[in-house]
């Protein structure tokens, strides 16, 4: 694949996990567009490869919060402190 | 009568010394005297029913014919038939028939909802990138809420050949199987 359909791919990716972000899908997306729109005029295969390395790392992290806000939910359900 | 016995044992319930002492008695004696009346009524009922058992000779119809007979069996039968079989379409999971023009409205209307783009431009033949000014993030988001919209997943070969919503109506034709 190419690294414009990675880009695209890893835009999309982002897009779907951001659909249960606590601040609202739309507060996500529009970051989201902006934070990519400020890297558009990159054209070094190299920083590339690294923005999409920590795109990809950024993904875990939402992954981990995600499991992190469940895992406070169920806690607070279970003590009340 | 029955009712001024009822209110005068409410009473004498709430007002304890009085059922002790007075009322009770009283109470007793006037139900009983209540329950031969009635026994008096019920008997004068009894006989006057016995009286007026006569049956008259209009009402007996003579027995109906055999076709008589078949023709309103068939009739119930019919009407039976008719509430069974006619909701017996089946529908469970079934997606609404799908037609090019139906497919197009739809699409428009994802665009339309979609807050970049804006409705007087849009048409089927603009192009999303030239005309109505998005750039490629949202062309993927477009193709994202067009995923959403028909239920099936657009790969990224695809998606990028799909710029006006033309292409979109005949791609997702194409994959439904639709034709003119």
């Amino acid at each position: 694949m190419s690294q414009k359909g990675r880009v695209k791919n890893l835009y999309k990716t982002l897009l779907y996990y951001g659909k249960d972000w606590p601040n609202g899908y739309d507060y996500f997306r529009t970051r989201l567009h902006k934070v990519f729109l400020k890297n558009k005029d990159e054209v070094d295969p190299e920083k590339i490869e690294k923005m999409i390395k920590h795109g990809e790392f950024v993904i875990k992290e939402i992954e981990a919060l995600y499991m992190l806000k469940k895992y406070r939910t169920m806690k607070r359900r279970y003590y009340n402190d | 009568m029955s009712g001024l016995v009822r209110n005068i044992r409410l009473f004498s319930r709430n007002v304890s010394y009085l059922r002790c002492y007075t009322t009770r008695p009283a109470c007793v004696i006037l139900k009983k005297y209540n329950n031969t009346q009635i026994g008096v009524h019920n008997n004068g009922i009894q006989l006057s029913a016995a009286q007026t058992r006569h049956y008259s000779p209009e009402i007996i119809k003579p027995k109906p014919t055999e076709a008589e007979i078949k023709e309103r069996v068939l009739k119930v039968v019919a009407s039976y038939d008719k509430r069974l079989i006619l909701p017996h379409e089946r529908s469970y999971s079934s997606k609404p028939p799908l037609t090019l023009k139906l497919i197009a409205d739809r699409v428009l209307l994802v665009l339309k909802l979609y807050d970049k783009v804006n409705p007087d431009k849009l048409s089927l033949e603009s192009h999303f990138i030239n005309d109505l000014g998005l750039d490629s993030l949202d062309h993927v988001e477009v193709i994202m809420a067009i995923e959403d919209e028909f239920g099936f997943e657009i790969p990224d070969t695809d998606a990028e050949k799909l710029l006006r919503p033309a292409d979109i109506v005949r791609y997702v034709a194409d994959k439904e199987d639709i034709y003119e």
